[in-house]
């Protein structure tokens, strides 16, 4: 197994890091998903992890959220070890994971999927006052309170998707491919969005197939290319490198 | 008599209905039909029994079985089905037969082969008229307790965050525990609630038959089980309206059916069965189930 590529070291302190993924290994029975993953993410960036499909970013995002065993190597939240710790322990210390093609509960109103998302608030009070924020972000959810899920369009369930996620006041917020299956006004829509809450002190690790959109947004970003880290570096630099250019930006 | 029969077919009807639903629970929230569902009527039954030679009055000792049917549940699921967690539905299934199996020896060798009487207090098996009407009061109580135990369940899945979480962990258990909701405790719920269901069932079983046996659970867990098939795996109004189809269907085949027919009683139920999956594959009203990529 060799490790051909041109690994970096990270060149940013990582005192202040929301998140440190160090060596990080994933298989599927035989199949080897994720080799060696390095990562940090600090507190209130949007980090960017692109690369082609198959690359490992999905399952990456899922070790980080507990829903994929890691085989080796060692997740940190704010320095603390949460490798391998059941989801719903992740869950509880701040990590919002937005999965990708949304998985909203399709046979539940917008209220229940809202409802479930506020589950770990300890009173109602709590739960409800996160809920009338959430529909002040969200004024489509409002409208459509009592709507199934399944019965929105794709955008309106990704808002859902994201609304959902924040109920619980995460520290930090995982989103698989926000802009998949939407029409263009509305990706725009959601990396406003995106934006407008790293503002408010989110830190967000973005995987995104589209490269472009991603590197306008993200402060830093890693692209992973079979179960690797292939480059990694600002937004700019990774926007002005060869390798991302050709391969994933079409110049 | 068609009033008293139509009595009869709900009151049985309602009996596979809280049956089939328990076994739909269970299943939609971790793909497990729990064969040893029976015998946690069995056991009701025996505790039930257990509580009235004791000395422990009617009422309480029906309260007391149910519980033990609840905790018995919960029981079976920590240290049978909680150590198989994520292993193949095969395993799981015969992890339900071993399960089922060692319960009915234990009920063999330790109680008794062979019936146990249960004394049921003599105003159960009465009748009240109605009019040009006679019915029965233990079919009346049994659809009454059926369609309480339908509205107190359908009020915890709509009304409660936990009852919430399960209706959507049916749907995709990864993300209920996304957020921050333990699946033990979302898993361990299911189980309280079919031992609940169970339980109550059990009563009234036990109820129109005055007996308790080792094999008591086998034949109406394996009907609610048929139901559950009928509605839809896995969806919970299916399991009622298969559980109430099939206990209407069984009632009225043996009230109309001529004598020479009637040993085919079953046979025509299961035929009835293979045709409604011919035309519906899925059941009368399929589960809901996201696909995943």
């Amino acid at each position: 197994m060799s490790r051909l590529s041109c690994r970096r070291r990270p060149t940013f302190p990582l005192r202040d890091a929301m998140l440190n993924v160090e060596s990080l290994r994933i298989r599927y029975g035989e199949v080897e998903a994720v080799r060696h993953v390095d990562l940090t993410v600090g507190t209130g960036e949007i980090v960017a992890l692109v690369g082609a499909n198959g690359a490992g970013k999905s399952s990456t995002l899922g070790a980080v959220a507990g829903l994929v065993p890691a085989a080796g190597g060692k997740v940190l939240l704010e320095g603390k070890d949460i490798t391998n710790m059941p989801a719903e322990a992740i869950a509880r210390r701040g990590v919002a994971l937005v999965p990708e093609g949304r998985r909203i509960f399709a046979s539940l109103t917008v209220a229940d999927n809202l409802r479930l998302g506020g589950a770990v608030h300890q009173t109602a009070s709590d739960a409800k006052a996160r809920e009338e924020e959430m529909l002040e972000l969200f004024p489509i959810l409002r409208r459509y309170h009592q709507v199934r899920g399944g019965n929105l369009s794709g955008g309106e369930q990704q808002m859902l998707a994201i609304a959902r996620a924040l109920m619980a006041r995460p520290k930090l917020i995982l989103l698989d491919e926000p802009s998949l299956g939407l029409a263009p006004q509305i990706i725009d829509t959601v990396f406003d969005l995106i934006a407008q809450l790293r503002r408010n002190g989110l830190t967000v690790l973005l995987v995104e197939q589209n490269v472009a959109l991603a590197l306008e947004i993200a402060d830093r970003a890693t692209v992973l290319a079979n179960g690797e880290v292939a480059l990694t570096g600002t937004a700019a630099e990774l926007a002005s490198s060869d390798l991302v250019r050709q391969a994933y930006l079409g110049a | 008599m068609i009033a008293q029969q139509i009595i009869n077919a709900v009151s049985l009807g309602g009996v596979y209905a809280l049956l089939a639903l328990g076994l739909a629970i269970v299943f939609s929230i971790v793909g497990l039909i729990n064969f040893a569902h029976g015998e946690l009527m069995t056991l009701t039954g025996y505790a039930l029994l257990a509580a009235l030679i004791a000395g422990v009055p009617f009422p309480a000792a029906v309260l007391l079985a149910v519980i033990c049917a609840a905790i018995a549940a919960v029981a079976m699921e920590r240290i049978a089905f909680r150590p198989m967690r994520g292993a193949s539905v095969t395993s799981l299934l015969l992890t339900s037969f071993a399960v089922s199996g060692l319960l009915k020896v234990i009920f063999q060798n330790g109680v008794s082969a062979r019936p146990q009487a249960v004394a049921i207090p003599g105003w159960m098996t009465g009748a009240f008229s109605f009019g040009d009407f006679t019915i029965g009061v233990g079919p009346t109580i049994s659809i009454a307790v059926s369609i309480l135990a339908l509205i107190a369940l359908e009020f915890f899945l709509r009304r409660t965050v936990t009852g919430t979480a399960m209706r959507a962990a049916a749907e995709d258990f990864d993300v209920v525990r996304l957020m921050g909701i333990p699946a033990n405790r979302i898993i361990a719920t299911a189980f309280l609630l079919s031992g609940l269901l169970a339980g109550l069932a059990a009563m009234l079983w036990v109820a129109s038959r005055a007996s308790v046996d080792p094999l008591m659970g086998f034949t109406p867990v394996l009907k609610a089980f048929i139901a559950a098939v009928v509605g839809g795996l896995g969806s919970l109004p299916g399991a009622v309206a298969g559980g109430f189809l099939l206990g209407v269907i069984e009632v009225l085949l043996q009230a109309m059916l001529p004598a020479a027919l009637a040993p085919y009683r079953d046979a025509i139920v299961l035929s009835g069965v293979i045709a409604v999956l011919l035309i519906r594959p899925q059941g009368l009203i399929p589960a809901v189930r996201v696909q995943r990529s």
